[in-house]
């Protein structure tokens, strides 16, 4: 064989060799990147979903380009998975051969994820539809708006209002936050919830009369109460009984941890003048270093452990439900686990909760521990645990010092004497019932429902601004320059109307409170 | 001759023409062809590699609790940590891919044959000095795939008979993947495997000093062969263009497709895909095709041959006095064979 062969044959198999190379290292840079989470997605559309994902990607082509993006749409999972019902649901009807409900709940999500819904069924989060009963929602629907509709007193030029719904400031404020009441419309125009069609374990309905109400649509849906749905408050009263929406946090149709890791995505709720979290995390260390270092937070991990991932910055999530190393990675979806004080009351309470995840409100030391199922101290470890990835054990328990401190001064020198004012005036006749009716109602709530929770939770959160100006000093100017000088006067009025004693034993109150070392500064000649 | 020129010949007695004879090797005219070229090549990377690992070296650290760590610090921290990194994977994947291109010229062009049977055995040690120090680079980065490939290296290694076991002991510093076996490991790819290479390299270039370079003369054009050029400068200048072309694509591959780093080893999680580096899919996918004992000693028996080669050819020719050119053709089959293996073994997942 000739040189010039032999040069041949060198030159195509060393050729074949070389390209052989590059086949085998693209093929393991794909497989690296995979590895990653940078590759090419593989989408696994089910032999179920494919009928809706043809269909759907012409009609709503968004919603599929977002679960494209979903680990539902990497494993298998599709439209039929989450969305099916069983035939005797409420809100199930047919759609081209399949079963479906539009709203999934959390109890449709637990044919997968049963841990996580328990986790969130006891969490304080599913229970922020009792807001429907509260104090806010009375603001929402009495005062802003009217729990019945009633008629425009003049016309609106180009549009023909003939009614006024007296709660759209509740559905479209608190109820999407804190969760509606999802109705359905009965052919009876009453609406159908979740109280009439009482629910089973399963969340199958056990009223067949509520069931034969539901008004349905031309092709067979039921029609929703446009007030009620949407919504994605995280408290939502489900028809199925289920409290709660997962895709509050986890939104559709992609589900994005990456998204759930990030406190704007808790910001939708967690924010303005009542509980500003979301600002007072961006004016803590922990905000500033987040927003710094985000990129390389690795917030596209699988698990995203706290220690193993990362440990550049803690988010929201990182603290009140996220795994980290000192406990294995285990994620809690019960951001409550970690929270050793509650903030939310014109009063702070420790979080002692009994076997239903609820704040024993008991006094009786005895009558407590025998409820207590999960107490304050083993919440308060919890987060420290979470601390001491970053900070010594003796940095932790100074913070915690510096925050209770903090919170029983709030509690010691305005919470209390101020709730006992305001239930002074209420025993002894001088304010009515009815919230919001007189000045020093909506002064006590601004006290304690706004300024004093600003202050409680700057102190949780490291933001010294928060805790002081917007937060103790205006407390403590509300308290001093508006709710006393306020009962004084609906003192002073009703010794004009002549009931001298009910307004001495408000007065006594009120003397009593300022007589105290803390507030004997403020009428003392010295002011000392 | 002035001072200075006096005082280092005083003290290093060689003069100047000695230098020039040593240097200027009359080197055959059959090497202006780049692909005769591929044998400096991978000594050229060996160089790359060594200065890359040593400035890799500053800063890993060889125990299972911060191997991972130190790699991520280098990658992510370290200034050019990514860029010299990325040289050193890319340069081992080069260095390999060229020693492999240059023992197959080697092959076809039957330069093993006599008197140059001992420097083919030489070459042969120095392919496997550099798979294993491919292999024990890869497993110190303490990543899943590099950690399960090199406990299914040391597996398969104890499937030979007799040595396999206590082969695997020793690979391993222990019963299994232990404390140890990084440090064993950093140890074989830093000090004794470059050190037993560049005494391999010395032998390997010394044996060609003294038996010349093999001449070939193109049958059809015999006068464009004929004569020699000299080493210095000539040769040196073809080989430094061949080490430019080289650099150029290392930086290229270092900076588009820097070494990643997948997730830190867990000896509790078996990966789903294990794969060790891809001069191993041979290896691999032939243990694959195979059981246990019999495809190691299968395995066993083609390195043999590939050792042994330059004298199964001489009884091969002495058998055979006309096939002169079997030798091509079952190198052929062979090149195929691993290029298919190959292939097969990257397509796929298990």
């Amino acid at each position: 064989m000739s040189l010039s062969a032999k040069q041949s044959i060198i030159g195509i198999l060393g050729f074949l060799f070389l390209l052989s190379l590059v086949f085998v290292q693209y093929e393991e840079v794909t497989r690296r990147r995979a590895e990653e989470g940078l590759g090419e997605r593989h989408i696994a559309v089910p032999e179920t979903s494919k009928a809706c994902v043809d269909c759907h990607a012409e009609s709503t082509p968004a919603i599929i380009d977002h679960w494209e993006g979903s680990t539902h749409a990497e494993t298998g999972v599709g439209c039929v998975e989450c969305h099916q019902a069983n035939p005797e649901d409420a809100d199930a009807f047919s759609h081209y051969g399949e079963t479906l409900a539009t709203i999934v709940t959390p109890l449709d999500c637990a044919r997968c994820h049963s841990q996580v819904f328990d986790e969130f069924t006891r969490s304080h989060h599913a229970a922020a539809g009792n807001i429907l009963a509260s104090l806010d929602n009375y603001l929402a629907e009495t005062v802003e708006g009217n729990r019945e509709p009633f008629n425009p007193h003049s016309p609106t030029p180009g549009r023909a209002v003939t009614e006024v719904n007296g709660m759209a400031s509740a559905f479209v404020g608190c109820q999407q936050c804190h969760g509606s009441k999802v109705a359905l419309e009965g052919t009876d125009g009453e609406p159908i919830t979740v109280d009439d069609l009482a629910p089973g374990a399963d969340g199958l309905p056990t009223n067949a009369a509520a069931v034969a109400r539901i008004a349905r649509d031309d092709i067979g849906r039921p029609v929703f109460d446009a007030g009620t749905w949407p919504n994605t408050g995280i408290g939502r009263l489900n028809l199925d009984g289920s409290r709660g929406s997962c895709s509050a946090c986890h939104s559709r149709h992609d589900f994005s941890p990456r998204r759930a890791r990030q406190p704007e995505n808790c910001g939708k709720c967690h924010l303005g003048p009542d509980h500003p979290q979301k600002e007072i995390y961006e004016e803590s260390k922990h905000g500033v270093a987040y927003r710094d270092l985000k990129d390389h937070m690795n917030l596209d991990g699988k698990d995203w452990v706290l220690g193993e991932d990362y440990s550049q910055a803690p988010t929201c999530a990182t603290c009140h439900m996220s795994g980290h190393m000192r406990n294995g990675g285990k994620i809690t979806h019960d951001p409550g686990e970690r929270i050793s004080w509650t903030n939310r009351p014109p009063i702070s309470m420790v979080m002692d909760t009994d076997a239903q995840g609820k704040v024993i409100k008991a006094t009786d030391p005895e009558e407590r521990a025998a409820l207590v199922v999960d107490s304050w101290q083993d919440k308060r470890q919890r987060m420290k645990d979470v601390c001491m990835h970053c900070h010594t054990g003796a940095y932790v328990d100074g913070f915690y010092k510096q925050y209770d401190d903090f919170v029983v001064l709030y509690n010691e020198k305005f919470a209390k004497p101020g709730t006992d004012i305001m239930a002074a005036l209420l025993d002894n006749g001088l304010r009515t019932k009815s919230q919001f009716d007189e000045e020093i109602e909506w002064t006590w709530f601004y006290l304690w429902h706004h300024e004093g929770r600003r202050a409680r939770h700057g102190a949780s959160m490291m933001a010294p601004d928060y805790a002081h100006w917007h937060g103790m000093y205006e407390v403590a100017e509300r308290f001093y320059q508006e709710l006393i000088p306020q009962a004084r006067h609906m003192i002073e009025a009703a010794v004009e109307e002549g009931r001298a004693e009910a307004a001495h034993a408000v007065e006594a109150v009120i003397t009593e409170i300022l007589a105290r070392p803390e507030h004997v500064w403020f009428e003392s000649e010295t002011g000392k | 001759m002035n001072g200075i020129t006096r005082w280092i010949t005083e003290r290093i007695p060689v003069e100047g023409d000695q230098l020039r004879e040593l240097t200027n090797e009359p080197v055959p005219n059959h090497l202006k062809r780049w692909w005769f070229c591929l044998g400096g090549t991978p000594a050229y990377l060996f160089v790359v590699q060594i200065v890359t690992g040593i400035m890799l070296a500053f800063y890993y650290q060889a125990t299972p609790d911060s191997a991972y760590e130190s790699v991520q610090h280098i990658t992510e921290h370290v200034s050019y940590g990514w860029f010299l990194r990325s040289l050193h994977k890319w340069g081992a994947t080069l260095m390999i891919a060229s020693v492999i291109l240059h023992q197959m010229r080697v092959y076809f062009t039957g330069a093993y044959r006599k008197p140059r049977e001992l420097n083919w055995l030489v070459g042969m040690c120095l392919l496997v000095c550099t798979l294993v120090i491919g292999f024990t680079g890869y497993s110190l980065v303490y990543e899943q795939l590099s950690y399960w490939g090199a406990t299914v290296g040391a597996n398969i290694s104890s499937s030979v008979p007799v040595v396999g076991e206590p082969m695997r002991r020793l690979l391993l510093g222990g019963e299994e993947y232990n404390e140890s076996t990084l440090s064993r490991f950093f140890m074989l790819h830093a000090a004794i495997l470059p050190v037993l290479m560049v005494m391999l390299l010395v032998i390997h270039i010394s044996l060609i000093r003294l038996q010349g370079v093999t001449e070939f003369k193109d049958e059809k054009h015999p006068e464009r062969d004929e004569g020699t050029f000299n080493f210095f400068p000539e040769h040196v200048l073809t080989e430094l263009i061949m080490g430019l072309v080289i650099m150029i694509l290392l930086a290229a591959l270092a900076t588009l497709l820097p070494a990643t780093m997948g997730p830190r080893a867990d000896p509790l999680v078996t990966p789903e895909v294990i794969k060790p580096e891809w001069f191993f899919y041979v290896a691999f996918r032939w243990l694959k095709l195979f059981t246990g004992t019999v495809a190691v000693l299968s395995m066993g028996f083609v390195v043999f041959v590939m050792f042994a080669w330059p004298f199964l050819d001489a009884a091969l020719v002495r058998r055979f006095p006309k096939k002169t050119d079997l030798h091509v053709w079952i190198g052929i089959f062979g090149v195929l064979l691993i290029i298919g293996l190959t292939l097969w073994e990257a397509a796929v997942a298990h």
